[in-house]
């Protein structure tokens, strides 16, 4: 019965994992960074980014431009290169475009949160500040390197207009575009202010009595089990409400917006272990004042179908992402469970360059889907991986895919492309090595 | 013959522009036929449009960054159609 016992064993541990991740903590993050992304994909356009990307531009507005344009137009993968592609040979510096193209993928808000909530913020702080520095430092390196050519090449290139055109984004755009990271903030932040209980309420309600301790065998709490209810419920009701809504809103749209408005609040407060004490935590208080706020300016100053567009484009997100993170998670759950500890801490355990090194070959070398790469990383970082290596993993996986090499290289030509990949490789290694470094100082 | 092509690398948003495109076309029945393709290379794209999804008739950009509905493409399809003939 041995291998059936092992499989079922396996099963088991990726099943744990996946609860594990449901529960409040991720859905505090994931929800609305997924709002987030289909927010600035929808609502913001690219020329406000555009603009500051072209050729007359001083260097020191094109590359912090490129960078914040990674952040804000590169959500989907599918977006960044022929961004990139087409922002390149329309007239952008090569050191800007590079720049965007780094920062774009290693700034994923998706990832950016989920990082936060799964391995912690000191990572995902890191990976957004590195990653900007290091982005900028490539460009200005790949434009420094390729001088000569890139004079010749803007002698050449016809003024062609493309980075005159502006766009009035509107106020509101900004403010609710604010707003929602503050959400995004306020609810993941481990802050004594937004963790302290300010009052508790008691549920006028009785609990069953073997529940709280069934779900303790699961490893779950009845607040965790209630979110992942509510995730299972908001799956159809999204489809039903969200797939058509280009074409207009239904009951089960509003029904959608309404629960995921929930999930935050549900996650919010504190649940003392083992009873049914509900702690109004500061962060339930934040949250409601701001989704009051977000949901009225967002009523008075967007038109229907700009809100249709922005629920459209979280959905479409949602769909393409979420599946296969959900496979990766339980995955993962077995991966940890198989590995043997003293590979992940012979290779990367300790804080080495080599180690580093060998943190972004795997990135480089093992294809995830997006956003996968942080529940294996969070494996690895259970099986012993040092948080250095771990970092130059994160860093270089999203960056540099095969497929984003070679379309890359057809774009920019193979010696530039070359060169790129060596520099990522190189900067990934040291950002690891340096957070590791600077991880054992604080 | 009209030449129409939806630029995208395969997410649903290009899915609901190349839905969209084949309804609206089922709806015109252009004379003198069409031919529709699906590009799908990102350099290619590039040089068309920077925001996916995007739609070309008769090599020009005629929307790009969002999903036009059908009643919109059918008009800019019988514009095209126009230009075509004068």
């Amino acid at each position: 019965m041995q291998p059936v016992t092992f499989v079922l064993d396996l099963l088991w541990a990726g099943w744990t994992g996946l609860l594990d991740y449901l529960a409040a903590h991720v859905l505090l993050c994931l929800v609305p960074a997924f709002v987030i992304a289909g927010y600035m994909s929808a609502m913001i356009p690219k020329e406000a980014i555009t603009r500051y990307l072209g050729p007359k531009a001083s260097r020191w507005i094109s590359y912090p431009a490129a960078a914040v344009g990674g952040f804000v137009l590169a959500v989907c993968s599918c977006t960044i290169l022929p961004l990139f592609a087409g922002i390149w040979k329309r007239g952008a510096g090569l050191g800007a475009a590079i720049t965007f193209l780094f920062v774009g993928p290693a700034v994923n808000i998706l990832a950016i949160a989920y990082t936060g909530a799964a391995i912690g913020f000191d990572f995902a702080l890191a990976r957004i500040v590195l990653s900007i520095i290091f982005g900028i430092g490539i460009g200005m390196l790949m434009a420094w390197l390729f001088r000569a050519e890139e004079a010749r090449r803007a002698a050449e290139m016809q003024d062609n207009g493309m980075f005159d055109q502006t766009t009035a984004v509107p106020r509101a755009v900004w403010a609710v575009f604010l707003l929602l990271i503050a959400v995004l903030i306020v609810g993941t932040l481990q802050v004594d202010l937004l963790t302290g209980t300010w009052f508790d309420v008691r549920l006028p309600v009785e609990a069953p009595g073997g529940l709280l301790a069934t779900l303790e065998d699961l490893s779950l709490t009845p607040q965790g089990a209630l979110l992942i209810l509510l995730l299972l419920l908001i799956a159809p009701v999204a489809y039903l409400g969200l797939e058509h809504v280009l074409e207009g809103f239904n009951r089960w749209t509003y029904v959608s917006m309404s629960l995921v408005a929930l999930t935050l609040l549900l996650a919010a407060p504190q649940v003392t272990q083992g009873s049914l004490v509900v702690g109004i935590t500061g962060r339930f208080v934040g949250e409601v004042i701001l989704l009051v706020v977000i949901g009225t300016v967002a009523a008075r100053s967007f038109e229907r179908h700009q809100i249709a567009e922005w629920l459209w484009e979280t959905w479409r997100f949602v769909k393409q992402i979420f599946p296969l993170l959900i496979v990766g998670v339980f995955l993962a759950g077995m991966g940890k469970a198989i590995l043997p500890e003293q590979w992940v801490q012979t290779l990367a355990g300790r804080n080495t360059l080599w180690a580093n090194l060998i943190g972004v070959l795997f990135g480089v070398f093992m294809y995830f889907p997006t956003l996968v790469e942080v529940p294996i990383a969070r494996m690895f970082l259970d099986l012993g991986m040092h948080r250095g290596p771990l970092l130059a993993y994160l860093l270089a996986d999203p960056e540099l895919s095969l497929q984003s090499i070679l379309v890359t290289g057809k774009i920019l030509g193979r010696r530039k492309t070359a060169v790129y990949v060596v520099l990522v490789t190189i900067f990934s290694t040291l950002a690891g090595y340096i957070f590791g470094l600077a991880l054992s100082v604080i | 013959m009209l030449s129409i092509k939806v630029l995208g690398p395969g997410c649903s948003n290009c899915e609901k522009v190349e839905a969209h495109t084949k309804q609206a076309l089922g709806m015109l029945q252009p004379e003198g036929g069409y031919e529709l393709t699906k590009v799908t290379d990102p350099l290619t794209i590039s040089e068309y449009i920077l925001k996916t999804p995007g739609l070309v008739i008769n090599e020009a950009v005629v929307c790009e960054g969002r999903i036009p509905d059908a009643s919109e493409i059918m008009s800019w399809l019988a514009n095209a159609l126009e230009t075509a003939e004068n």
